[in-house]
């Protein structure tokens, strides 16, 4: 759910108690501790665990400018190294000769949306020279549609000319450096990094990736996606469009040979959630890949932001706030310590059970449960239906309960009558989710049952010899 | 009651007067009503009784005509430094006209909502729905502002190299808001409770202090930014789908009814409580909510002036009109309903073809030559209305609006002017803090 459907119902939690809703009525604002209670496993997650948190691998597929905070950044040839292959940068130098210019035909394999592979010829163009920027020189290549633009750009291309190209850093079989130009990372990086760590967490029991999203100027940005597929043991990386931070695409799709990066993982390992990673506004996500025990069999699961939805989100978390917050308003000498407390327990409940109405899910008790029990899959936390249902379900009861606790009635009605009222759009809402999410859970039964196909993945695991 | 010739006339003068004034950015229609009652009054040049129906017109046609100066005017140069508004990106993609359609599709919305809100809901619900919960407004208050800070986004910290740099990232621009708040408001608890400002500026205090805050930190950062004036599309084109429509204009509506119905909440404190709760995403979707959002927010909160059996003033130009004079009946709530049906035609097509001209001529006067215009003119007007102090409080209150974009938090932590004293206010300590400051 959405951080002001759990704040509100930390906030209809304080109303249920008839003497915060007097001191409310005083002006005695105190109550509101209840709703910052409920909010407050997001606030530690977002705001302290998810900069706290390890990171083994930081896949960085577009380093920002450090002043500009957006890619690609302006370097120095200097400073690259094999390390970068793959990234996307700029580099201002002047060409220095121009080792190659050509066209001819070429043949690259493409992944179409059913998961087939083709194999794709073309004609390209293409253009190799040598760039020096003081510091050291680097190999140019321009080809295919990204000729095109490069031509485009930058006119004929002469020894001597200044520019300011921009691309990702390749290596030559010789090991030396290339910049291909291209207005986009090429994929096969992330999808490396994604495999290596998969099969190190299999060895070494658990690896986090931190995959950062790509900025360009204009505060637009690069979608990605991350596709585990572990029938086929697969890590796919697509390049998408770019796009608003609102999610609108304005184009930009990027050339059929640098749309797709995909890496072979040697290891057995499942997908938890049924849908490829998207990345683009905001911040790239995190995932944990832990060795786990899958149908009798090692193997590695996969966990969306490893460092959210834990302690903070326990029921033994809401003890301890409410805990707290007693001892903290009765030391201070609040009369009602003890309705303020348990108000602030019941919110933090209602955010862990709020949550749990989606696929994440939470480790519940700690110490007593170790691991997540998982969602009932009501909905996706950003859906509209069941963030709205809950929301207004919780003005409902304020309402109602400022209602109830008041002497003269402002509204003259029989409690249940006043409730049903004021509900029914939650109580239509729900009705709609449940029924939507008889429809999801079999659309994800589906998906997992391919995901973890048994005849394909003990099939793969002769082929991997493990 | 007017008769129904005369209701029209000063219904379309209103409309007529704030069309011409609302496409100029940094101008609110709010400010130059105040202008207008400070410089040549009411009584004299219209009969009071027409005021509010002037008045209707008038913020109708800000309701609409505005979105020209956030779509065009407030254009952002291509380093980005700070994050954009979703109708800046349009513009910058050549898409202005877009911007403008997306938000008059909310615009219409907006007012069929009010409309038939006004007819047929807001009588019989709102006066017990207010009843119940007025006497807990100070909770609502406290409680949007409490998660407006622990809801701040990190837009850094991502990058940081180690775990530590990383949260001092993040933590710098949450920091960097509750500053704004709390200074703004220190300047709003001033601006307020002292004699600072003149005293025959009664009605039109806080407008030095508003116009530095939005308006004139606004016209700063289009001089500043020196944005390049891309060549548009005036084309009647809009990208969105009828669901994201439908989901953006309810969204939108409960925003904007929040506001407008409750003290001190504003349209974007609305905006983001309702956009949580319907848990809005897409450029689209945002537009077309801010456009349902601002027609309830600033019609629907002064159309209850006209409610008999409620009768809230909301917002500034409640306050300046019922000063003058206050509708009484239920034939002028209904008159002021239609007023509202034809402001908003006009003003629909109003902006619309304003809008195709400036997407067909965007580049003919650079934004930066039209800001130095308009950043004059504001200081006119803080002059004019508030006095040499008055642009004392204008020059600080601008600082304050660009630390907001400094430290790229929330513009709105800015309303820290207006709800910090009026929450010290609420709750009996407006001495306490005059002592704290020295003031008294």
């Amino acid at each position: 759910m959405r951080g002001f459907t759990h704040y509100i119902s930390g906030l209809a939690a304080a109303t249920f108690f008839a003497a915060l809703v007097g001191d409310l009525r005083l002006g005695i604002l105190i109550p509101v501790i209840a709703a910052a209670a409920a909010y407050f496993p997001d606030f530690v997650d977002f705001k302290f665990g998810k900069f706290l948190a390890r990171r083994d691998y930081e896949i960085d597929p577009a380093p920002w400018d450090e002043k500009k905070h957006y890619a690609p950044k302006l370097v120095k040839i200097s400073e690259l190294s094999e390390e970068n292959r793959y990234q996307f940068f700029a580099i201002e130098g002047t060409v220095e000769g121009i080792l190659v210019k050509g066209s001819g035909k070429v043949s690259y394999r493409v992944l179409r949306e059913d998961g087939s592979e083709e194999t794709v010829t073309e004609s390209y163009n293409s253009i190799v020279f040598t760039l020096n920027d003081g510091t050291g020189k680097i190999t140019v290549e321009a080809f295919g549609d990204d000729y095109e633009f490069f031509e485009e750009e930058f006119g004929k291309i002469e020894e001597g000319k200044k520019l300011l190209v921009f691309g990702y850093v390749d290596v030559e079989e010789d090991g030396s450096l290339k910049l291909v130009v291209s207005d986009a990372p090429h994929p096969q990086g992330i999808a490396d990094t994604i495999a290596k760590a998969i099969e190190e967490a299999y060895r070494e029991g658990e690896r986090i990736v931190k995959i950062h999203n790509i900025r360009l100027p204009g505060d637009v940005y690069r979608r990605f996606w991350v596709h585990l597929d572990p029938p086929k043991r697969e890590v796919r990386v697509e390049m998408g469009p770019i796009v608003t931070p609102g999610g609108v695409a304005i184009g930009g799709d990027v050339p059929e040979y640098r749309k797709y990066g995909i890496a072979k993982v040697g290891v057995p390992f499942i997908k938890t959630y049924p849908k490829p990673t998207r990345i683009d506004s905001f911040s790239g996500p995190e995932i944990a890949f832990r060795r786990a025990q899958f149908k009798g069999k090692t193997v590695v699961k996969d966990r969306f932001l490893p460092w959210h939805h834990g302690f903070s989100h326990s029921l033994t978390m809401g003890m301890i706030i409410g805990l707290v917050v007693f001892a903290f308003f009765r030391l201070i000498g609040y009369e009602h310590a003890t309705e303020l407390a348990l108000a602030s327990m019941i919110g933090q409940w209602l955010h862990v059970f709020e949550d749990q109405l989606g696929f994440m899910g939470s480790n519940l008790l700690p110490p007593i449960t170790k691991d997540v029990v998982p969602g009932f899959k009501l909905g996706e936390s950003g859906s509209g239906l069941t963030n709205f249902s809950t929301a207004w379900l919780m003005i409902a009861f304020m309402i109602w309960n400022f209602n109830r606790f008041t002497n003269p009635r402002a509204i003259p009605i029989s409690d249940a009558k006043l409730l049903l009222l004021l509900a029914w759009p939650s109580i239509m809402g729900f009705g709609i989710a449940i029924v939507r999410s008889f429809r999801l859970r079999k659309e994800i039964s589906e998906l997992m049952d391919y995901y973890t196909n048994l005849e394909a993945f003990e099939e793969m695991e002769e082929v991997g010899g493990i | 009651m007017l008769p129904l010739s005369e209701l029209l006339i000063w219904s379309l003068a209103g409309v007529l007067f704030g069309a011409l004034i609302s496409w100029i950015p940094g101008f609110h229609i709010f400010n130059i009503m105040a202008l207008l009652v400070a410089v040549f009054g009411v009584g004299e040049l219209m009969p009071v009784q027409a005021f509010p129906f002037f008045a209707i017109g008038a913020i109708v046609a800000y309701a609409y005509v505005s979105a020209i100066s956030s779509v065009y005017f407030s254009v952002a140069d291509e380093s980005a430094v700070f994050l954009l508004f979703p109708t800046q990106r349009y513009l910058l993609l050549g898409r202005g006209h877009e911007a403008v359609l997306l938000y008059l599709i909310g615009a219409v919305a907006g007012t069929l909502f009010l409309v038939i809100g006004a007819l047929f809901i807001f009588p019989r619900v709102l006066p017990p729905i207010y009843q119940a919960t007025s006497p807990y407004i100070t909770y609502f208050l406290v409680a949007i502002v409490v998660f407006m800070f622990m809801s701040e986004w990190p837009k850094e910290g991502d990058r940081g190299r180690t775990p530590a740099e990383r949260l001092w990232l993040a933590w710098r621009q949450i920091l960097g808001g509750v500053l704004v708040f709390f200074l703004s408001g220190i300047l709003g608890f001033v601006v307020m409770n002292t004699n600072l400002l003149p005293t025959t500026s009664a009605y039109t205090r806080l407008t030095p202090m508003f116009i530095g805050f939005f308006g004139m930190s606004w016209v700063i950062l289009n001089i500043l930014s020196n944005p390049p004036m891309l060549e548009q599309v005036p084309d009647d084109r809009v990208e969105s789908g009828l669901y994201n429509t439908l989901k953006a204009s309810f969204g939108g509506a409960l925003g904007g009814t929040i506001a407008a119905v409750y003290p001190i909440i504003t349209g974007g404190m609305g905006a983001l409580v309702a956009g949580h709760m319907t848990s809005q995403r897409g450029d689209d979707a945002f537009i077309i909510s801010q456009g349902v959002n601002r027609v309830i927010y600033y019609v629907g909160a002064f159309t209850l002036l006209f409610l008999p059996q409620l009768r809230l003033t909301r917002g500034a130009a409640a306050w300046l009109v019922s000063s003058i004079y206050t509708p009484k009946s239920y034939a002028e709530y209904l008159a002021a309903i239609g007023v509202i049906l034809l402001s908003a035609g006009i003003s629909f097509i109003f902006t619309y073809y304003l809008s195709r001209f400036l997407a067909k001529s965007f580049n003919v006067v650079h934004i930066k030559k039209l800001s130095y215009v308009v950043a004059v003119t504001l200081v006119v007007i803080s002059y004019l209305l508030t006095g040499p102090m008055g642009l004392a409080v204008l020059f600080v209150s601008t600082a304050i609006g660009l630390m907001a974009a400094a430290f790229n938090t929330r513009r709105s932590y800015c309303l820290g002017g207006l709800i910090l004293p009026v929450l010290i206010s609420m709750t009996g300590h407006t001495g306490y803090f005059m002592h704290l400051l020295g003031l008294g």
